[in-house]
């Protein structure tokens, strides 16, 4: 029987090469210009857009430079370690001398061809991931030596079994309450045998010297990071998109070379702050954007319409996994020993995280306060709920998290879309109508 | 001439130890960020020069060794503000230990076991009564347990720099800590009122000498010193005893004169289970960070008077919390010396509880702005904050 198995077919049926090939071909066309023309939206929305954000529009090309240069550095013998989520140790990756980068998905186009194989009912991130992966696309999907896939919802736990016929995939089972002092231990030893999976890789051993360099990198991609998350918070100096990108361009960038990026993009907004230079009027609707990840470049379509709309809102924070939740949370350390790195390690990524994929009995109290927390950092006006058909604990989550904003009196749209572009104009309508409210609510 | 040239020697000593205290303290305000570990060292090494002060601008015409209770600034303490010779010193609940010499100010426990038998202090350097000093020792304590808390556990107490260096010692030969178990740890936090009542009624009851005409012990060098039960066990008394002797400033032949016959091993400054325990607890602390602490009665009386019923209303040091701001990452927890769980745990608002030694580790390591809050009588004076900054 077990050999039938191992014969057996894989979930995505075979497909004629010169099919994969058209397909490859036309939907990397297709991206590559829904790319460019969500930078010439950015630029045309933010006239005086500061000189360091050409290093991230460049970047944020994904077939573009860091795809070569992650090309070169693989021939020159480095390992490249993928993950699906941000609950995978960047550090310990950093520390073997490996390269991390994020393999989600977001291109529309390939969640059609995963539909082919993924019921409908599944969210859109992993059939879009599915898609990508039918026609070879994602580049660092592709370069990827091996995929750290934890299991946070039911999508991902299937897409790494169809990951799993190309890549080695190293599950990690985060556990569902993180409250208990026992799920830590659990987590502890997920985070062990992953560790020993990146150095049977990479060759490289993790020691206590490689792995405070890296917590070290982190702790300063963080820094940065916090910089300029403060300067969102005070009248606009950037918009909410450009941040955004920021944000997201460092799942897949050089951490240090990124960090020193952001940090040169925050001198020259800190100028800004001081010459009253802004990016929108200051009495731009502030909104907050909470939900499913928006993964670059195709789910930029929300941002987009929230900050062309017509009146405009700005995007000041987010709470989402592929925005503000990245790099948030620093690795605490107290005592530079091994066990204690990783116990700061393992800590970092399992209770520090607010994922809908927890529970307590309290419910997924501290994604509620995080939502709070910046609501009144960040004086948002209005909070929007972003979810994707099928993104189904995002989508529970809203009716408890909506009565804590009622009871805020602060507003919170349900927007509920798809991997389409279809709904654009119906979307902008519903968008328009809650930022009018905002602004009308701003009035009084 | 030479006594000009010590004295001048004595006050450049103090001038400079003050001046390099307020440097230090004028550079951590300006970067206020990750350093508060560093200011607290200082404090620590600062508050035992303080505390042992008589040793270092000298003993003001007394002999070097001279006896217990002669140390300089208890009388002159005594005087100033007594207008009459106190010579036990001020009580400070902290292990300023009686037993060794120079201290400006005495451990409390000492004081309360020693005070609150009624035959004491008979003798003719004593011109307070009993009841007085015994007042004058319980009134100073709580006046300064709701004012400071176990802040002077973390900040001031002697035996705590003690085990803080031992800890730094095992940080730089890279050894990661032990942690106890939170029921041991809770059941270590109870023993302390154990000790305390133990240690209370153990010192009335042998102080009465005899019950009912029933003789309970003598009235021998033996009995005098078991009048006194605690510090017979604590770990502090042989620790600065022989810290002085080993640094010349008691005479060792002295203190090994003082034993007590009829325990060839015992004695007034040191005993065998006072060695034993002090080898224990440093073999312990050295793995175990803030060991003593955990269990010590002295942090259990500060606790129970700044702590409990209507003194955590009027207590005016707090750890407050902003549940709002906590991810719950697990920081405050992991870098809590003495183990603290609440917190992590407790929702928010005060979060100070009995076996929190206010050290404000959790604070600095903190990495939310504004999350945990050091409040002194309602105002704020430091806050958790982005430490990434700094670097150990």
């Amino acid at each position: 029987m077990a050999s039938e198995i191992e014969k057996g077919t894989k979930y995505i049926p075979e497909m004629a090469q010169t099919e994969i090939d058209d397909l490859n071909k036309s939907i990397k066309t297709a991206s590559l210009k829904v790319i460019e023309d969500n930078i010439e939206r950015m630029k045309k929305a933010w006239k005086n857009r500061p000189q360091a954000m050409e290093y991230f529009d460049e970047i944020s090309n994904l077939f573009g430079k860091r795809q070569e240069e992650i090309k070169q550095q693989k021939t020159a013998g480095k390992k490249v370690v993928g993950y699906s989520c941000i609950f995978a140790p960047i550090e310990m990756i950093l520390a073997a001398d490996a390269i991390p980068v994020r393999v989600g998905s977001g291109w529309y186009d390939t969640a059609k061809l995963g539909d082919r194989i993924m019921p409908v009912e599944i969210c859109p991130v992993i059939r879009s991931t599915v898609g990508a992966k039918m026609v070879s696309l994602s580049p660092f999907l592709e370069l990827s030596d091996a995929i750290v896939m934890p299991l946070t919802c039911d999508g991902r736990t299937k897409l790494s079994e169809i990951l799993a016929d190309y890549k080695p995939i190293w599950h990690m089972n985060p556990p569902r309450v993180k409250d208990d002092p026992h799920t830590l231990g659990m987590w502890k030893q997920e985070i062990m045998v992953i560790k020993e999976k990146i150095e049977k890789l990479t060759g490289n051993k993790i020691t206590r010297k490689n792995l405070k360099e890296a917590i070290e990198k982190m702790q300063q991609a963080t820094k940065a990071f916090r910089r300029l998350q403060d300067l969102r918070k005070g009248n606009p100096v950037i918009n909410g998109r450009d941040a955004m990108l920021v944000n997201q361009t460092s799942l897949w960038d050089d951490v240090e070379r990124w960090t020193q990026k952001v940090n040169e993009l925050c001198d020259e907004l800190e100028k800004r702050v001081e010459q009253k230079e802004h990016s929108t009027y200051p009495d731009t609707p502030r909104v907050m954007l909470t939900g499913t990840p928006m993964i670059w470049p195709d789910s930029w379509k929300v941002p987009n319409l929230i900050e062309e709309s017509n009146p405009q809102g700005l995007v000041v924070v987010d709470e989402q996994c592929s925005g503000d939740r990245i790099l948030y949370d620093p690795v605490g350390v107290d005592e530079w020993t091994m066990s204690d790195m990783l116990d700061a390690i393992s800590e970092r990524y399992l209770m520090a995280c607010t994922c809908p994929c927890f529970t307590s009995e309290h419910g997924n109290e501290d994604r509620i306060n995080w939502i709070i927390d910046r609501i009144k950092e960040y004086k948002v006006d209005g909070v929007i709920y972003y979810v994707v058909r099928g993104c189904i604990l995002y989508a529970m989550e809203y009716q408890r998290i909506k009565r804590v904003l009622d009871k805020m009196n602060i507003p919170v749209y349900y927007l509920d879309t798809e991997y389409t572009r279809e709904d654009v104009g119906q979307m902008k309508t519903r968008v328009e109508a809650f930022l009018e409210m905002l602004e009308a609510r701003m009035d009084i | 001439m030479l006594e000009i040239i010590a004295e001048t020697l004595r006050a450049t000593i103090a001038v400079a130890l003050i001046l390099a205290g307020s440097l230090a303290i004028l550079i951590w305000v300006r970067n206020n960020t990750r350093k508060l570990s560093a200011l607290r060292l200082f404090i620590q090494i600062a508050a035992v020069a303080v505390i042992f002060l008589g040793l270092i601008i000298g003993p003001f015409g007394l002999e070097r060794w001279s006896y217990l209770g002669t140390a300089p600034k208890d009388i002159t303490i005594g005087k100033e503000i007594l207008g009459r010779p106190y010579p036990d010193g001020l009580t400070v609940p902290t292990f300023s230990c009686y037993y060794a010499s120079g201290r400006t100010a005495t451990c409390v426990i000492w004081q309360l076991q020693s005070y609150l038998f009624p035959n004491y202090g008979t003798s003719s350097i004593y011109l307070t009564t009993g009841l007085e000093r015994l007042a004058i020792a319980v009134g100073l304590l709580v006046v300064i347990s709701v004012i400071f808390g176990r802040f002077l556990c973390g900040w001031i107490c002697p035996f705590g720099l003690y085990m803080d260096l031992l800890t730094r010692l095992r940080k730089a030969l890279k050894i990661r800590h032990w942690t106890l178990s939170d029921r041991v740890n809770e059941g270590l936090r109870q023993a302390r009122y154990l000790i305390i009542a133990a240690f209370l009624i153990l010192s009335f009851l042998l102080g009465m000498r005899a019950i009912a005409g029933v003789e309970l012990i003598s009235e021998s060098e033996l009995g005098r010193y078991l009048e006194i039960p605690f510090c017979q066990i604590c770990p502090a008394k042989p620790l600065f005893v022989l810290v002085e002797g080993a640094l010349g400033f008691m005479d060792v032949d002295y203190m090994l004169s003082q034993t007590i016959g009829d325990f060839a091993l015992t004695g007034w400054y040191l005993t065998s289970i006072n060695i034993v325990i002090l080898g224990v607890v440093t073999v312990g602390s050295f793995m175990i960070r803030r060991l003593w602490c955990r269990i010590c009665p002295l942090g259990g009386l500060i606790a129970l008077f700044s702590r409990f019923g209507p003194f955590k209303k009027i207590s005016l040091i707090k750890l407050t919390k902003v549940e709002e701001k906590c991810t719950k990452c697990g920081i405050c927890k992991r870098v809590c010396p003495p183990q603290v769980t609440e917190v992590y745990e407790d929702k928010g608002g005060d979060v100070t509880v009995s076996s929190c030694i206010l050290c404000f580790r959790c604070v600095e390591m903190c990495p939310y702005e504004g999350c945990l809050n050091v409040e002194f009588a309602g105002k704020p004076i430091y806050k958790s904050k982005n430490w990434l900054n700094e670097e150990e």
